[in-house]
């Protein structure tokens, strides 16, 4: 089972929002609000949440966010941390 | 090859029945279908489908269930199965009667986005008696939207009001209060100046609701707020009339015989005005073809929509849009514009 660090984790949760909502990786820090900065939608989180599933699928089985989680999800420090956090535990 | 429309069997509030005929007689016109629901669909029907495959589905994404969250909750479901038999290459397209959201996020999430589209967009066309219909999108997939957005819906409704009504160079309004470039809040205005230099649309200006509805332009882009209301309203005021037309020719045996005697005119006004006769919205910008069909459909709306289906897969519109995007963001990077 591979490893990764937190560092990691926002270069993967960065990509992947750039990719979903086609802005520049280098626009996307971790202080930002999906909502009131990047602009993204409730489609557009559940695009990136289905994204981290499928990527992460190879660090942890059946690696999964929680449906009840993503509502304190505000910030992409947020997806970072709770991300970071389930990698950890392997859960 | 000749790939099958993906059905979703139990989407829509006439389903199955009226769904399962419609696919019937899309087949009977020459167009392969399947039928996406569960294994025991032949028992939740009288209508004889012994001569079509289904893909499985164990659940169904209720009218009224939360989309994103249906489509997280039931990857077994006719919705999101239909989409993946899109992705996998088992489908050439889908169509559904059933909750819109949900139709939207299942394509999106499935079939993903083509490369470099912000958003999808809803097209809807509406009926112009007399002429070919005006594609309105956005009619409701994003309820907030961004300038450049609005132009990538230009880009798109072009080449399905070229695939689909054979238009060629459609006429592109931004729909605004008012004709002159400076009407409207600021996303009109910007939008404005960003359509009235983008390439490969043929933009006429500002146009207003009254104009949606007449021959004067072919694809109206607006925000999905608006476009929602805007369809509601000539949905709601063409039944409206229409009732109120008949309630006046039936109110008197006198005028019921005029009214007779008119009949044979004024049907094939109404079926022109009829949404069944268009087969539903198409969802623009997602990779593959998605047909949105309205939640009351009729089996011959099905059966219109399945074709749309054929004709738009058949078309090449997919990579056709995605060949036009390139275009407009290489122009946009050339610009300096970073999104």
């Amino acid at each position: 089972m591979a490893s990764i660090d937190r560092a990691g984790i926002f270069a993967i949760v960065r990509d992947q929002l750039s990719e979903i909502l086609e802005i520049d990786p280098g626009a996307i820090s971790e202080g930002q609000s999906f909502v009131d900065d990047l602009d993204a939608d409730s489609l557009a989180l559940i695009e990136l949440v289905e994204a981290l599933e499928e990527e992460l699928a190879d660090v942890v089985a059946g690696f999964r966010i929680e449906d009840e989680d993503l509502q304190d999800l505000k910030t992409v420090r947020d997806a970072v941390d709770y991300v970071y956090g389930r990698v950890s535990s392997g859960s | 090859m000749n790939l099958p429309v993906a059905v979703d069997a139990l989407g829509g509030d006439k389903a199955p029945d009226e769904i399962l005929r419609g696919t019937l007689d899309a087949v009977a016109a020459g167009v392969p279908c399947v039928l996406v629901g569960p294994e025991n669909l032949a028992s939740l029907t009288s209508v004889d489908i012994s001569s079509l495959d289904v893909i499985p589905a164990s659940e169904v994404i209720a009218m009224d269930e939360d989309p994103a969250g249906g489509v997280r909750r039931k990857k077994d479901s006719t919705l999101v199965r239909a989409a993946e038999a899109v992705r996998d290459g088992k489908a050439s397209a889908m169509i559904s009667a059933g909750n819109t959201g949900a139709t939207m996020a299942s394509a999106l999430l499935r079939m993903g986005r083509v490369k470099g589209v912000n958003r999808p967009a809803i097209a809807t066309p509406i009926p112009v008696p007399g002429h070919t219909p005006t594609v309105l999108l956005d009619a409701g997939a994003n309820a907030e939207v961004q300038a450049d957005w609005l132009v990538q819906f230009a880009v798109m409704g072009s080449i399905y009001a070229e695939r689909r009504f054979d238009i060629a160079r459609p006429r592109v309004g931004l729909l605004s209060i008012g004709e002159e470039p400076g009407k409207g809040d600021t996303l009109r205005k910007e939008a404005y100046e960003l359509l009235a230099v983008a390439p490969g649309i043929n933009f006429i200006g500002n146009v207003e609701g009254r104009d949606i509805m007449t021959p004067d332009v072919d694809v109206v882009v607006t925000d999905g707020f608006t476009g929602n209301v805007v369809l509601k309203t000539l949905e709601g005021s063409l039944k409206t009339v229409v009732k109120a037309l008949f309630s006046a020719f039936g109110s008197s045996p006198d005028l019921k015989v005029h009214a007779d005697a008119l009949l044979p005119a004024l049907l094939p006004l109404y079926e022109s005005l009829d949404p069944d006769t268009y087969g539903g919205a198409i969802l623009l910008g997602v990779d593959g073809v998605c047909i949105i069909s309205h939640g009351s459909s009729s089996a011959r709306a099905m059966l219109n929509g399945i074709k749309v289906a054929k004709e738009m897969v058949d078309s090449g519109m997919v990579e056709a849009i995605r060949t036009a995007i390139g275009l407009i963001s290489q122009a946009s990077d050339a610009a300096g514009d970073g999104r």
